[in-house]
């Protein structure tokens, strides 16, 4: 069974992990992360859940002290379409082998700022003229589609042209950034004069600009499908099937989920702003943070009771040596060193923890028992306890993610107990047939 | 056919990057990603006698020192075959066990093989000349459980001096 399952999968995660688009768009977005992070971090300090602390400080520093910090704020969430097509643009002219890399950037720069409203008539001033100008509106989440689309499209143009060497070629001994500059000019020109006609052909529709048609059309359909509750299920039961084979699942499952995941945990952050409600359940920080502790596979809770109850040496020292990166969410000393991978001892419960927790964190989501999660992106090594705590504001959802650890426990604990045992009657085994290997010692080795 | 295995401390089960500087050990038997391992080994009747495991910051403190020792310590235990891997695109582990595969093989005293990732291109430039390196996929890529039919494949044609050794190394090795 699991070589039929292997050989139907192996092939969808060499084309999704493979796909030069998708993994431009993968890594594009991770590059807006650092800047998401620091942004999440001021937004937590400017609305920190405790209200004696925002009290305090406005006390000492004034009223609209947190004014500077959601400036910074402001650049991380409400721009994200634009650092995503700067990112994406970048990473997809890599993929296609483009050495000027950075010109690519800023091709889909240029091009998704030519296709975003810039005339704003139903803002007026005093004076009575329009703002003219970028809209954070238009910079943020509802932009984040038509930044991937335009990060590749734009880049793709850029590449083609430059493959058929419609260039301007310098004489020799010309600086190599002024030859880059030259070389990068027609290919740049073809893209924004095809954007301008894009953008022209929209502003003759009841669409107005590619926006709103790519919003209606893709944007929000799919983030349509991110709100149901099988997606979350899904995302977590492929990332870790994929693991067991060997492959990376997050890697290969993020270049579809990943994008919905940050559009539902944009959408958070622009409800809390704006007062209205925050809705989506599936955010990153939900999937971080409520359905995986310890790393892929939910192993905290396995790496803990290996350092605990562990009988075989084996499992023991693994254990206590895995536990300190498994606070942080990291597993890898145990995915090959338990093993994980190819073990298939190990993969119903590697498969259905999370999936557990998922179904757990969700209806304790539905049911009011831990508020939604917020639009804040937190490092995904933040530890079990502070991270429920700063993406909800509730002490209640840290001491949620202690029963769901506690869940964790459970479900590994009888697949622990065979494979213990299983490491164990081997030890015993060795230890009991005394010969040379015993007396071997690396001290005082020599090979002549 | 008697088999010893040469492991970092991430594959022996000994901890991950917070325990890079393990000292040369030797554990009767398969132990760690060994399980990943065992029922391709099984396939070909390869029993694995010890496992002989070293971090990767120990082996770089002082890389002639660790090979010589591992070397003369697989000379004492006098094995059939040695897998020195798999190494995944870890960089430091190819290095040992290209070093160790070289060593053994410069001095006759087994047979011996390694796998690694083509992200390790040095080590492949350097050493896939003189000792043979199996193709296999980076940490999280797909075709593991492949590369380790492909593996077993080689030990067993290797061991038993089959006709089409010649051509499968052609296929799978660097």
């Amino acid at each position: 069974m699991f070589d039929k399952l292997e050989k139907t999968l192996s092939p969808i995660a060499d084309a999704l992990s493979k796909n030069k688009v998708l993994v431009a768009i993968r890594d594009g977005f991770m590059i807006t992360v650092p800047i998401v992070i620091v942004g999440s971090i001021f937004l937590l300090i400017a609305s920190f859940p405790i209200q004696n602390w925002t009290e305090m400080l406005a006390s000492v520093f004034g009223q609209g002290w947190d004014s500077y910090l959601y400036r910074v704020v402001s650049i991380a969430f409400d721009t994200v379409a634009l650092l995503a097509a700067v990112g994406i643009g970048y990473c997809y002219a890599r993929e296609l082998g483009v050495d000027n890399k950075i010109a690519g950037a800023m091709i889909a720069l240029a091009c998704f700022l030519i296709i975003s409203p810039q005339k704003h008539p139903l803002f007026v001033n005093e004076a009575g003229r329009a703002f003219s100008g970028f809209a954070f509106a238009n910079l943020g989440t509802r932009g984040m589609f038509l930044a991937m689309i335009t990060g590749i499209l734009s880049v793709q143009i850029f590449a083609w042209a430059l493959k058929r060497k419609l260039i301007i070629r310098l004489p020799d001994g010309v600086p190599p950034a002024v030859m880059d500059s030259f070389a990068s000019l027609i290919p740049a020109a073809i893209a924004i004069v095809i954007f301008s006609i894009v953008n022209i052909i929209f502003a003759n529709t009841h669409y107005e600009y590619a926006h709103n048609f790519i919003y209606e059309i893709l944007q929000a359909p799919l983030i349509g499908l991110g709100k149901t509750h099988l997606f979350e299920v899904i995302y977590q039961f492929l990332s870790t099937l994929f693991w067991f084979f060997g492959i990376n699942g997050p890697a290969v499952t993020n270049t579809i989920f990943g994008p919905i995941h940050k559009a539902l945990t944009l959408e958070n952050y622009n409800a809390a702003q704006a007062g209205l409600q925050m809705t989506n359940i599936y955010t990153a920080g939900f999937s971080d943070f409520f359905c995986n502790f310890g790393g892929g596979g939910s192993t905290l809770g396995l790496v803990i009771m290996m350092s605990v109850i562990g009988k075989s040496n084996r499992i023991k020292t693994l254990g206590r040596l895995s536990l300190p990166a498994g606070i942080f969410g990291i597993n890898e000393p145990i995915i090959f060193g338990l093993p994980i991978v190819l073990n298939p001892i190990m993969v119903i419960p590697f498969i259905l923890t999370p999936v557990a927790n998922t179904v757990l964190a969700t209806l304790a989501t539905v049911f009011k028992i831990i508020p939604i999660t917020n639009g804040a992106q937190l490092p995904w090594t933040m530890p079990i306890g502070f991270s429920g705590f700063l993406i909800t504001g509730s002490i209640v959802a840290s001491l949620f993610q202690f029963f769901l650890l506690f869940v964790d426990m459970a479900i590994y604990y009888p697949f622990l107990r065979v494979l213990d045992k299983k490491y164990l009657e081997e030890e015993k085994n060795l230890v009991d047939v005394k010969d040379e290997i015993d007396e071997l010692s690396f001290d005082d080795l020599a090979l002549d | 056919m008697k088999v010893v295995l040469v492991f970092d401390q991430g594959l022996a089960g000994l901890g991950g990057k917070g325990n890079t500087h393990l000292p040369l050990t030797i554990q009767k038997g398969g132990i760690g990603s060994y399980l990943m391992l065992k029922p391709h080994f099984e396939e070909i009747h390869a029993e694995v006698i010890a496992t002989l495991s070293c971090g990767i910051e120990t082996f770089m403190d002082n890389p002639d020192d660790v090979v010589m020792k591992l070397c003369a310590m697989i000379k004492k235990l006098n094995p059939d075959f040695v897998l020195a891997g798999p190494c995944f695109d870890f960089k430091e582990f190819s290095l040992m066990s290209a070093r160790v595969c070289k060593l053994l093989k410069e001095k006759g005293i087994s047979q011996a093989v390694t796998m690694m990732s083509s992200d390790n291109t040095k080590v492949i430039l350097d050493y896939a000349k003189e000792i043979d390196i199996i193709k296999m996929p980076k940490k999280g890529g797909t075709g593991l459980k492949d590369s380790f039919v492909e593996l077993s494949k080689y030990m067993d044609f290797k061991y038993n001096q089959k006709a089409e050794f010649d051509d499968l190394r052609k296929q799978i090795c660097y």
